[in-house]
C-alpha cells in the first residue's frame, strides 16, 4: 500500500499541498505593486521578478513559460495576474492558461486601476475575494504517486555528496517507486557526471539530448570567455572542499537516486505526475533552478546545503537538508532535516526514510523553517543576448 | 555512508579512489593507517577536505566516486592536501577557448 | 521653492558626507550582496529607521565581466551622495562576497558594516545584527539638512523610457533644457539608454569630447552583435533620427561615457552611461555613478521608484497623465523649463516625488551573461 497525504484536488485533478493565491507581475513594472498588495496576507504570494517590459522573442517566450507555470502550479489555489498595461506580454492571455487549469484567475492593469496607489489598493480587494473562494477548498486523502518532488543543492560542501544528496535520493528513489515523479536540474552541475546519468537514460535520444544540453551550459564559458571556474565551484564551495566543477556534479547527482532517467524537460516546462525521475534543464543559480522546477509544476522542494542555504519559494515548501554537522547546529533554526547523522553511522536508507516522511507530513500541512520566517525568494531566469546571438535565433 | 572508513579519521568512498575526505579537522603531522599503509599528513586537511592517499606525478588524475574529479598541477605526495593549489579542474576551461574572447 | 526663496548663494539644504560632496537624502543603505540575503535586507531595513535596502535577483553563479558588473554597481550603489553609511548582508557561499564588496566601500573611506547569514548563524540572528549595524550607521550620520548648496553639485540622472511622440515633442526638449542649465552652472549630468547610443554611433562620436573616444568604442563593441535588451526601445531607436534617439541629452559636448555601475568622476559635465532605456535597470546605473536625482521620461507611465534616488517622473501622453495622475510628477506638454529647475531644486531640498510618497521602489541590476 502506497503512502499518502492530504492535499488540495484541483479541477485538472492535480493536487496541491498548499493553498495559496499567487500575485503575478508581467513585468518588472509591475512588480512592486505585486510586492504592496501581497501584504494583505500570508496567503497571498507575490512572485516579483526583473524581467522588462519589453524582451527578445526568446527572453519573453521563457519568462512567460515561467509565470504561466507557476501559477498553473497545483499549490496555486488562484491567481492575480499584474501588469503595468504596456508590455509586451499580455496578462489577459497569461491568466487564460493560467485559467486552463480550472482554477479562478484575475487580472488588474496599473494604468487602468488609475496608478500605483489604486492598483494596490484594487489589488488586494480583488485578492480578499479570490481568497475567500479559495479558502473553501478542503484538504482529502491523495497518493503519494501524485507528488512531483523536486531536489535542489545550494551551498554545497563535501558533505553534500557523501550525506545530505544521497539522502535525497534515496528519498526520490522511495517516491519513484511509490508512483510519483522526482525531478532534479541544475545542469552544470552534470558536468564531470554527465556520464553517469547518460548511462541510465532510458534511450538513445533523451542520452543525446542530455549530453547536448551538459555541452551547451559549457560553451557558454567559452561564450564569456572565461574559465567556468570563474562561477563554479563557489567560493562556498570551495572552502567547504570542493574543488572542481567534477567533484561538485559527482556529489550534485546523487540527488537523483538510482532508478532510470525518464525524460528531461526545458527551463519550467511541464513536469509528468506519475514520470519517475524527470531532469529540467535549469541553470545551476539556486533561485532560478527551483523557480523553474515548481513552474513546472512541483509540489514540494527538497534543498540540500552544506555551508547554509537559507532560501524558499513563494509557491512551494522548501526542505532544508543538512549535510554538514556544524551548519546543522549553527543554522538549525533555518534546517529542517539533519542528514549529517550520516558522518555518525546512520545509514542513508534510514535517513532517506526519515526526509521522506517529512515529505509526505510538509505535503500534509507541515510548515518549513522557510516558510514559517517568509523565506521565499523567486527570479526568472533571463536568456540573454549573448545566447541569443550565439544561436541565431529568437531576436 | 558508502566507502571505507580509514582511521576512523578518512572516507575513501570507492576502492578506485586515491583520495580520502576528511572526517574531521584533521592536523598536520597526524599519523594515519590507510588500508595498511602508513601516510603521515604533510599539512592540516580540514573536515570536508581532500588528502591523497598515493604518490601523484603532476597531470596524474585524481580519483574520487571512482571518477576522475581533476588532475594535478604539481607533484603530489601521500598525505598531502588536495585541493585548488595543487589540482584542477578539466571542464569549462573557457578561459583556454578562443570563442567569445 | 524658486531660487530667490533660498539663502544667499545656495539652491537646496543637503546632507554634507565627510568627503564634501552633498547629499539630497540621508538613507543607511542595507545592500544584499546576493538574493539569497535580500529578505533578510528588506527585514533588517524595515526594523531600521532611515535605512533602505537595496534587493536584487543577482550576486551568484555569474561568469567574468557578468561577475564584475554586479559588483561594480553594488560599490557605486554605496558610493551615492545620498548613503550614509551602508551594511552589507551576504549569505556566505556566493560568489560576489560580502566582506569583499564591504572592503571595497571601506577603501573608498565610505562608513560600512558586514554581515552573512551563516557567518551569524542564521536568518534570524542576522537580522537582529544587521539592525543594530544598521541603527549604529543610522546614529553617527548627521539627521538633518544642515548644508545649503548649489546645483553645481547636483549630479542629475535621466533614462528616457520611449520614442513616444509625446516624449519626441514634449518631453525630450525639455529634458535636454535641464540637462544644458545643470552643466552650464557646473552641476553634472548622465543620460542612460545605450540601444539609442549603439543606434547612432557617428552621432554620438561627433557629440563626444575627443579624451572620450576610446570608450566610446568600447561600449559599442560591448553591444556588436548583440539584439537590444529592451526590444522595442531598441528597434524604434534604430528607425529613428539621430536627434530624436539623443534628445534629451543637449547642447553639450559628452565628456565621460560611464560603464554599468561605474561611477562618474566630479565634475564630469555631460556624460552618458551603457545602461539599457528600461527604467528599473537604467536608475540603478544613473544612482551608481551617482546621480542626486533621476528624471525618468515615461510615455507609459511605469510608476516605480528607486531606493536610494528620488525619481522626477515626467510625461508627454495625456492618457497616462490622466491615468495615472498621482503617479506623474511633471506634465511635459504644460512645463516650462524653469518649472522643472525649481522641481528638481525643491527635491533636492526634500520635496517629496510622487514615487517616495508611493514609496513602491525597484532596484534592478543589468546581466550581461547568462546565469551558471
Amino acid at each position: 500500500m502506497t503512502p499518502t497525504f492530504n492535499g488540495y484536488r484541483r479541477a485538472n485533478g492535480r493536487v496541491g499541498v498548499r493553498n495559496y493565491v499567487a500575485v503575478i507581475p508581467t513585468s518588472v513594472a509591475a512588480s512592486s505593486i505585486v510586492r504592496g498588495a501581497s501584504e494583505i496576507g500570508a496567503w497571498a504570494k507575490p512572485t516579483p521578478h526583473q524581467m522588462g517590459t519589453s524582451q527578445p522573442p526568446a527572453a519573453r517566450e521563457q519568462t512567460e513559460r515561467v509565470l504561466v507555470g507557476t501559477g498553473q502550479n497545483p499549490n496555486v489555489g488562484a491567481a492575480l495576474v499584474v501588469e503595468l498595461g504596456t508590455e509586451e506580454s499580455d496578462a489577459g492571455e497569461l491568466a487564460d492558461q493560467i485559467a486552463e487549469t480550472g482554477k479562478a484567475v484575475e487580472t488588474l492593469s496599473i494604468r487602468d486601476a488609475g496608478g500605483t496607489r489604486l492598483a494596490v489598493k484594487r489589488a488586494k480587494e480583488i485578492l480578499k475575494d479570490l481568497n475567500e473562494e479559495v479558502s473553501l477548498a478542503r484538504r482529502e486523502e491523495a497518493d503519494a504517486s501524485e507528488l512531483i518532488f523536486a531536489a535542489e543543492c545550494g551551498g554545497s560542501d563535501a558533505t553534500s555528496g557523501i550525506a545530505s544528496n544521497p539522502t535525497v535520493g534515496n528519498a526520490s528513489d522511495r517516491l519513484v517507486e511509490d508512483g510519483g515523479t522526482a525531478s532534479f536540474s541544475e545542469t552544470p552541475e552534470f558536468i564531470g557526471a554527465e556520464h553517469i546519468l547518460a548511462e541510465r537514460c532510458v534511450d538513445d535520444e533523451l542520452r543525446e539530448h542530455l549530453l547536448e544540453r551538459v555541452a551547451q551550459r559549457e560553451e557558454m564559458a567559452d561564450m564569456m570567455g572565461v574559465d567556468l571556474r570563474g562561477a563554479q565551484p563557489t567560493p562556498g564551495n570551495q572552502e567547504g572542499g570542493l574543488t572542481t566543477i567534477e567533484e561538485k556534479s559527482l556529489g550534485a547527482i546523487a540527488k537523483g537516486g538510482t532508478t532510470p532517467v525518464e525524460g528531461m524537460v526545458e527551463y519550467a516546462e511541464r513536469l509528468p505526475t506519475g514520470g519517475g525521475l524527470v531532469l529540467m534543464d535549469t541553470p545551476g543559480y539556486d533561485v532560478e533552478s527551483v523557480v523553474g522546477k515548481v513552474a513546472g509544476g512541483a509540489q514540494v522542494v527538497a534543498f540540500t546545503t552544506g555551508r547554509g542555504s537559507t532560501t524558499g519559494n513563494p509557491i512551494a515548501p522548501v526542505i532544508k537538508v543538512a549535510g554538514n554537522p556544524k551548519t546543522w547546529e549553527k543554522m538549525s533554526n533555518n534546517m529542517d532535516v539533519n542528514a549529517s547523522t550520516v558522518f555518525d553511522g546512520d545509514s542513508v536508507e534510514e535517513v532517506g526514510g526519515r526526509l521522506y516522511d517529512t515529505l509526505l507530513s510538509v505535503a500534509d500541512g507541515q510548515h518549513t523553517e522557510a516558510e514559517k520566517r517568509g523565506l521565499e525568494e523567486f527570479a526568472v531566469n533571463e536568456v540573454q543576448p549573448k545566447q541569443i546571438a550565439g544561436s541565431g535565433v529568437g531576436r | 555512508m558508502k566507502g571505507l572508513v580509514i582511521d576512523d579519521v578518512g572516507l575513501k568512498l570507492t576502492a578506485k579512489d586515491n583520495v580520502a575526505t576528511a572526517l574531521d579537522d584533521l592536523d598536520a603531522g597526524r599519523s594515519i593507517d590507510a588500508e595498511g599503509v602508513d601516510i603521515e599528513l604533510l599539512e592540516d586537511v580540514p573536515f570536508g577536505h581532500k588528502f591523497s592517499l598515493e604518490a601523484l606525478a603532476e597531470g596524474d588524475k585524481v580519483y574520487k566516486y571512482g571518477e576522475v574529479i581533476a588532475q594535478t598541477t604539481q607533484p603530489v605526495e601521500p598525505g598531502a592536501w588536495v585541493h585548488t593549489h595543487n589540482a584542477e579542474s578539466t571542464r569549462g576551461r573557457g578561459d583556454l577557448s578562443e570563442v567569445g574572447q | 521653492m524658486s531660487r530667490s526663496d533660498s539663502p544667499a548663494g545656495s539652491d537646496f539644504d543637503g546632507y554634507r558626507r565627510p568627503d564634501g560632496r552633498v547629499g539630497v537624502r540621508n538613507h543607511v543603505l542595507v545592500l544584499p550582496s546576493v538574493i539569497c540575503s535580500h529578505l533578510v535586507a528588506e527585514e533588517i531595513a524595515e526594523q531600521s529607521s532611515r535605512a533602505v535596502a537595496t534587493p536584487h535577483d543577482h550576486g551568484c553563479a555569474q561568469l567574468g565581466a557578468d561577475n564584475e558588473q554586479t559588483k561594480q554597481t553594488f560599490l557605486g550603489t554605496a558610493a551615492n551622495p545620498n548613503i550614509a553609511g551602508t551594511v552589507v548582508v551576504g549569505l556566505g557561499c556566493e560568489h560576489v562576497q560580502s566582506d569583499e564588496v564591504a572592503a571595497a566601500i571601506d577603501e573608498r573611506g565610505l562608513p560600512v558594516r558586514e554581515l552573512s547569514i551563516q557567518g551569524e548563524g542564521g536568518t534570524d540572528p542576522c537580522i537582529e545584527e544587521g539592525s543594530i549595524a544598521a541603527t549604529e550607521l543610522a546614529g553617527n550620520a548627521d539627521s538633518t539638512r544642515a548644508a545649503p548648496a548649489s546645483i553645481d553639485e547636483l549630479t542629475v540622472g535621466v533614462v528616457v523610457g520611449d520614442f513616444d511622440d509625446s516624449t519626441l515633442e514634449h518631453a525630450n526638449p525639455l529634458v535636454a533644457e535641464l540637462v544644458d542649465r545643470v552643466v552650464a552652472a557646473g552641476g553634472s549630468a548622465v543620460v542612460a539608454g545605450n540601444e539609442r547610443f549603439v543606434a547612432h554611433q557617428s552621432a554620438v562620436r561627433e557629440r563626444a569630447a575627443a579624451a572620450t573616444l576610446n570608450d566610446v568604442d568600447a561600449m559599442f563593441e560591448r553591444h556588436e552583435g548583440l539584439p537590444p535588451r529592451a526590444n522595442v526601445v531598441g528597434r524604434a531607436a534604430a528607425s529613428a533620427d539621430a536627434d530624436a534617439a539623443l534628445g534629451a541629452l543637449g547642447t553639450n559636448p559628452i565628456q565621460e561615457v560611464l560603464s554599468y555601475g561605474e561611477q562618474a568622476p566630479n565634475d564630469s559635465g555631460l556624460a552618458i552611461v551603457d545602461a539599457p532605456s528600461r527604467f528599473e535597470e537604467a536608475a540603478t546605473a544613473l544612482a551608481a555613478a551617482g546621480a542626486h536625482v533621476v528624471v525618468h521620461v515615461t510615455a507609459e507611465g511605469v510608476p516605480a521608484g528607486h531606493p536610494i534616488v528620488p525619481v522626477l517622473k515626467i510625461s508627454g501622453d495625456a492618457e497616462t497623465l490622466e491615468a495615472l495622475a498621482a503617479d506623474i510628477d511633471v506634465d511635459a506638454r504644460e512645463a516650462s523649463a524653469d518649472d522643472l529647475e525649481r522641481a528638481l531644486l525643491s527635491v533636492a531640498g526634500g520635496q517629496e516625488t510622487c514615487t517616495e510618497s508611493h514609496g513602491l521602489t525597484e532596484f534592478a541590476i543589468t546581466r550581461v551573461g547568462p546565469s551558471m
